[in-house]
């Protein structure tokens, strides 16, 4: 692999890294609050994914204003991106306010702790 | 405006209403409670207006193809545009009116079920989103829409199930539901993001001239198999459905059914309609349909609460479905379709209408019951038949139709599985009757042990008019579907499976 | 417990919140012309909001209003999208007519951004920054701790009329 190719691939490796630390943390830790961070490790490897998708050499960013030349990117994976962090601050907000009802009412926030629904 | 604009805008009214007055109820906060109430029916009985005005035109007309944005609702070349599609055909006929019949008796239910308790318009905000969500979720014609109905639903239904955060459960089933959703949502953005890196279309009827079956196609299809069958609750990922639908306020339970009935709607439209990839998709499909019955039905076997007890057969009968359609794909354009496939595919079509109808029966009786009682433990219930003769008439209709006991409709679909799947593999139809077997015993004794003897006094409270209506819609549909089953599923389900397998033909000139 | 913030503090907020918002502002005019758009454009005007709940603790008794603002403004925007009925719902029917943000520009190839264009994504874009101001604002007031979602232990029982 030429230097040149692994420096295109970049940006995938970093989404591959960051999936996985997100889908570890997620499936290996025991506090809400990090596995929570976890799944917003891995939304931000899903939003540069897309973002590096949309990357294209020698074209500029679909902005119209004052632009120099016509070759754009397609701007739909950016679309998609700024979807995902808009619903990404939903969940994440719902997530942390459910988090904090939970350390209302057990007293905890560990996961081992919430085993109430199993009885 | 003219009825024409009505008509082919409807699938857009079917979204827009509930998103509008969902907010409206919101704002009706302020002011007082009959507002909110008064909204949230009007919204409702909008929305299955437009539901019905848009299935009346897809099952004598024609379907059509509605882009947001342009002109006309549904230009010559819709290659020539990157907006928003909605599909509003045979399938998504279907699958909205499944998902209004519940909606409507449930928001009815809930009106007598929620009355004690505060922000009932924060309730009913919730319950309008997420049925707008369920509904973009099948009409939607392209994957962007997909993730993003598919994360308004998450969202709205699991805050949903956290509606009583007075109680610890129902906290930690919505997180465990939200945690698993939203990792869901972010593995199909994911694979979103493959199909679009390799085809440069997010449209489904575009993209399946595309889909060729490399690599990278398969990837994204186990990808988003996996997560829109965790939603359906199939079997190895069934473990957030148990605590989800007994946790949730019980006037909702079969609306958050519904939720993951609607997931399975789309997966099948995306392994149908997208991906041509039909053997190795139907295998999955039949292995993880088999393996939902089995495990469901056993583990619905050593449950005592009663609610846990019919989120368990749910379940098993989700299994039902991806079974027959796992048949119907696996011997598309194969000789065998003409012979058996199609019938399976009938059979398991039919059986998920009729499933959406008799499991929110059994799960609004058995709420009823909750609600009188305060007892939730089989073991401690007993007798209620004496005080509660409309309920015990409604649990059992819904017991004898999820056990496909003959004259109910949920014996028409089974019987319909059990002939087309047995030409596939006698042994799946053995085992899906062994399960029917097994479902029968299950309920029958849930039956036996909460209305059967003598009358105990456990009955608390009275079970208020709207409780009862919005049961009695529901069965008038389960009786509707038992006296009529063939022409259900000629005119409503055979339309389905001609939408799904014709694949979009006609659409793109 | 009374929060209280050093003068410093409270003086640079005085200062910051106007600049902040007139920025936010800004990005939802823009919208349609360059990167931001109501999102972020609300996001920004909430990170002022952010600022004085740090500095003085309190938004006051405006819990509601927030919450009623946000309704309002997703209520103009569906309201906004179906006035286009007439051809397909999201139908842009406000550019080209002499409606502020109402112009036209050519449908090709870079322009000098008028921000006389648009049509109804400028009013979207506005609603969509209303929107998320008051909700973002809102969940910043109730996640910190003086918001009330971390109420004393038992206040919150008079609700558990109806068990389940």
């Amino acid at each position: 692999m030429s230097w040149e190719s692994f420096v295109m691939m970049m940006p995938y490796i970093t989404v591959v890294i960051l999936m996985a630390i997100g889908l570890y943390t997620v499936l290996f830790k025991k506090n809400l609050i990090k596995i929570i961070m976890g799944i917003a490790i891995m939304q931000n490897g899903a939003n540069l994914f897309l973002v590096s998708l949309a990357y294209r050499r020698g074209y500029i960013a679909p902005i119209f204003t004052s632009a120099e030349s016509t070759d754009m990117v397609m701007p739909t994976p950016h679309a998609l991106t700024l979807t995902s962090i808009v619903i990404g601050l939903a969940t994440t907000a719902l997530m942390l306010s459910l988090t904090m009802m939970i350390k209302k009412h057990y007293d905890s926030i560990n996961t081992e702790d919430m085993r109430r629904c199993k009885e | 405006m003219t009825w024409d604009t009505l008509v082919t805008n409807s699938p857009t009214f079917i979204l827009g209403i509930p998103l509008l007055f969902a907010f409206l109820t919101a704002l009706s906060g302020r002011f007082s409670k009959k507002i909110g109430d008064t909204l949230f029916f009007i919204a409702l009985i909008a929305t299955a207006f437009f539901v019905s005005l848009m299935s009346y035109e897809v099952l004598t007309g024609e379907s059509w193809f509605y882009v947001f944005g342009a002109e006309q609702p549904s230009p010559e070349n819709i290659r020539s545009f990157f907006r928003i599609t909605f599909a509003a055909d045979g399938f998504a006929v279907l699958a909205t009116i499944t998902i209004m019949i519940t909606a409507v008796a449930a928001g009815i239910y809930s009106y007598g079920f929620m009355k004690f308790e505060t922000g009932l318009n924060k309730f009913y905000t919730l319950f309008l989103l997420t049925l707008a969500g369920v509904n973009g979720m099948v009409l939607t014609g392209d994957l962007f829409n997909l993730f993003v109905w598919f994360e308004v639903t998450s969202v709205a239904s699991c805050a949903l199930v956290a509606f009583k955060n007075y109680r610890g459960e129902s906290v930690e089933a919505a997180l465990k539901y939200m945690i698993l959703s939203t990792v869901g949502g972010l593995v199909i953005l994911f694979s979103i993001g493959l199909l679009y890196g390799q085809h440069g279309v997010l449209n489904y009827a575009l993209l399946r001239e595309g889909i060729t079956g490399s690599f990278i196609d398969k990837l994204a299809l186990g990808l988003v198999m996996v997560i829109l069958a965790m939603k359906a609750s199939s079997v190895p990922m069934h473990m957030w459905a148990p605590d989800a639908y007994g946790e949730a306020p019980g006037s909702v339970t079969p609306f958050i059914a519904i939720t993951s009935l609607g997931s399975l709607f789309v997966l099948f439209r995306l392994l149908f309609s997208v991906f041509s990839l039909t053997v190795v998709s139907g295998s999955i499909l039949i292995i993880l349909g088999t393996l939902s019955m089995i495990i469901g039905v056993s583990m619905a076997l050593v449950q005592s609460d009663l609610k846990r007890l019919i989120a368990y057969l749910s379940v098993s009968q989700v299994g039902y479905m991806m079974m027959a359609v796992g048949v119907g794909l696996a011997t598309l354009n194969t000789g065998d379709y003409d012979s058996f496939g199609e019938l399976a595919m009938q059979g398991g079509l039919f059986h998920m209408i009729n499933d959406g109808v008799y499991k929110a029966l059994l799960f609004l009786s058995a709420v009823a019951v909750v609600h009188v009682t305060d007892i939730r433990s089989l073991n401690d219930l007993g007798g209620l038949a004496h005080k509660m003769p409309y309920v015990t008439f409604f649990f059992l209709l819904g017991a004898l139709s999820i056990a496909g006991i003959p004259p109910l409709s949920g014996f028409s679909s089974k019987l319909l599985i059990y002939k087309s799947v047995y030409l596939y593999s006698p042994i799946l139809a053995i085992v899906a009757l062994v399960v029917s077997i097994i479902t029968l015993a299950i309920i029958g004794k849930a039956f036996f042990n909460a209305f059967l003897g003598p009358d105990q006094g456990l009955v608390k409270r009275r079970v208020s008019k709207t409780m009862l209506l919005g049961m009695g819609i529901l069965t008038v549909a389960l009786v509707l579907f038992t006296l009529f089953p063939n022409i259900v599923v000629t005119e409503v389900v055979t339309p389905a499976i001609d939408a799904l397998t014709e694949t979009f033909e006609g659409v793109i000139p | 417990m009374k929060w209280e913030m050093s003068r410093v503090v409270k003086t640079v907020t005085d200062i910051l919140v106007a600049p902040i918002i007139i920025f936010g502002i800004y990005l939802i005019l823009h919208g349609h012309l360059t990167p931001g758009g109501g999102f972020q454009g609300g996001a920004v005007i909430a990170s002022s909001t952010a600022l004085l709940i740090i500095a003085y603790g309190t938004l006051g008794k405006h819990k509601k209003d927030l919450s009623s603002i946000e309704a309002v403004g997703l209520t103009l925007f569906i309201l906004i999208a179906f006035l286009g009925i007439g051809s397909t719902v999201f139908y842009n029917y406000i550019t080209g007519t002499g409606f502020p943000f109402g112009g036209s520009l050519p449908y090709h190839g870079p322009n000098p951004g008028y921000i006389n264009t648009g049509g109804t994504i400028t009013f979207m874009n506005l609603m969509v920054g209303i929107e998320v101001a008051a909700a973002l604002s809102l969940i910043l007031w109730m996640m910190s701790k003086r918001g009330g979602v971390m109420e004393p232990k038992g206040s919150s029982s008079k609700k558990a009329e109806g068990k389940d």
